[in-house]
């Protein structure tokens, strides 16, 4: 327990993921470890999550909890299953040079930061869903929060593939990316001590060709799992439990996220 | 007492103890005394709306009691947020001076607040309208939540010129911590005490939430 939650330390501080590190094609991930972690992390998103059908339902509907707990990380690793060989194919045809293991590592590590962010933000999601009975307030909320983690998990993804694309030259430069404030006054730490974290700038200069490289697979992995992953949501439903339906683990598969989203839409310009 | 008021003083000042120099020994448990001791003043003196019965009393005491309550279970209720992102965002190193800036926020709000709390009592006194107490209310917050925002910033400060992710964090608090305490405030009202409703700790109706009846006040939406 306690090596699991240094080795989540470690990732979210950015220690597992230093161009000196990922230069030596070290990914320090391991793999069990990791999905562990984005299970347990999931897990506890989700139990505040299927909260909202304990308090707006009578009775109480608990299974709702169970279903939640295990359907928040069962979407983002099953996403992770079904994108990772094309995510991979097309990883090596741009010409990262990642190998296949370390990409499974480096994706499973994004997906646990997304998740420890969403479960550091479960207490605020737990306090609305005791204080609230909108569905509407509790999906958005959710919808948000997911939003946020997603958002910082993104980051710790691009910052990484540009560090993977930019080795450290062979005598690293001692100036970490720390700036100078606006007013211009003198730091008064001394840079180099500071520990850089996953999402500091490379502090030494960067071919516009490798941060072009590392774009581009952003770009297509981002496109691909947002696309599955958003199929994948919906194919799970429900997760927060609409209060005026029966308990159900799975709502009966009627079309796609997309042609949902479109029907939506033109609900919205006929209504209008 | 008089030591309470001095270091208070030093603190308004950011001088002594105080400073916003990293190189400064500070009492650490300064500052939740400081939102424990000055919130509450605020508070009682917010629930003297209508003291015409000896029952009125307890919304006194009840008012007082919640002040520090909203402040410091929203902070509990956001750090754990707050920690992750400050780690991924590399400013675990500066955690603990990043704690005592949000905390010394609120202290000054706290402080702020206290202060406001003779106008309160004086507008009371002028005027038994209950919406424009509320109101009044709702002025006093705001104009001592600028004051902990100026406090919270002249420590932040500090720290931006350390890292300029610290600024993304200071807006991640402050969006955090506004829209939990909105919510907070909601849920632990009354703290005004509307008069012909007798004096409870919480309201008797369910808990809802503040943004919906905002919404629905707006557009009707449900």
């Amino acid at each position: 327990m306690r090596n699991w939650l240094r080795q989540l330390d470690d990732l979210l501080r950015g220690r597992k993921t230093t161009p000196e590190l990922l230069a030596k094609g070290q990914m320090e991930l391991p793999l069990r470890t990791f999905v562990s972690l984005a299970v347990v992390l999931g897990l506890v998103y989700g139990f505040f999550m299927g909260w909202y059908a304990v308090f707006s339902r009578d009775p109480a509907c608990y299974v709702q909890v169970l279903a939640s707990m295990i359907k928040l990380p069962a979407l983002f690793l099953l996403t992770l299953v079904v994108t990772f060989p094309s995510l991979y194919v097309f990883n090596a045809l741009v010409g990262c040079r990642l190998s296949f293991a370390e990409t499974l590592r480096l994706l499973v590590g994004a997906v646990v930061v997304n998740v420890a962010v969403a479960a550091s933000l479960a207490t605020i999601l737990g306090f609305f869903t005791l204080s609230t009975t909108s569905y509407a307030f509790m999906i958005l909320l959710n919808v948000v929060l997911l939003g946020v983690s997603g958002i910082v998990a993104l980051g710790f993804l691009l910052h990484t593939l540009r560090r993977l694309a930019a080795p450290p030259p062979v005598i690293p430069p001692t100036v970490t990316s720390v700036k100078a404030g606006d007013e211009g006054e003198p730091q008064e730490t001394n840079p180099a001590q500071r520990e850089p974290g996953p999402m500091d700038q490379i502090p030494w200069d960067v071919p516009d060709q490798a941060l072009g490289q590392a774009r581009s697979i952003f770009r297509i992995w981002v496109v691909i799992y947002a696309l599955v992953g958003a199929q994948m949501g919906w194919l799970l439903r429900p997760f927060i439990g609409c209060p005026n339906l029966p308990f159900t683990w799975f709502r009966q598969r009627e079309g796609n996220f997309f042609q949902a989203v479109v029907h939506q839409i033109q609900q919205l310009l006929g209504a209008g | 007492m008089r030591a309470v008021l001095g270091h208070t003083d030093e603190f308004l000042r950011a001088s002594g103890p105080f400073a916003p120099t990293p190189s400064v020994r500070r009492p650490t448990w300064w500052l939740p005394v400081m939102i424990l001791g000055f919130a509450p003043i605020y508070g009682g003196m917010m629930g003297s709306y209508q003291l015409d019965s000896p029952e009125r009393i307890l919304q006194v005491i009840y008012a007082a009691v919640k002040m520090p309550l909203l402040l410091l279970v929203t902070s509990l209720l956001c750090l754990p947020g707050f920690f992750v992102l400050n780690t991924v965002l590399g400013l675990r190193d500066d955690f603990r001076d990043a704690l005592q800036a949000i905390l010394a926020g609120q202290a000054g709000l706290s402080v702020a607040l206290a202060s406001l709390a003779p106008l309160t009592r004086f507008w009371y006194c002028s005027t038994l309208d209950y919406r424009a107490a509320l109101l009044f209310n709702a002025g006093m917050l705001t104009l001592a939540a600028i004051a902990g925002q100026v406090v919270m910033f002249r420590s932040y400060r500090v720290l931006i010129r350390r890292h300029h992710y610290h600024r993304v964090m200071l807006y991640a608090w402050l969006a955090l911590y506004a829209f939990v305490g909105m919510q907070m405030g909601w849920v632990l009202r009354p703290f005004v005490g509307a008069p012909h409703i007798p004096v409870t700790f919480f309201r008797t109706e369910p808990f809802s939430n503040a943004y919906v009846v905002i919404a629905q006040l707006i557009v009707g939406w449900s």
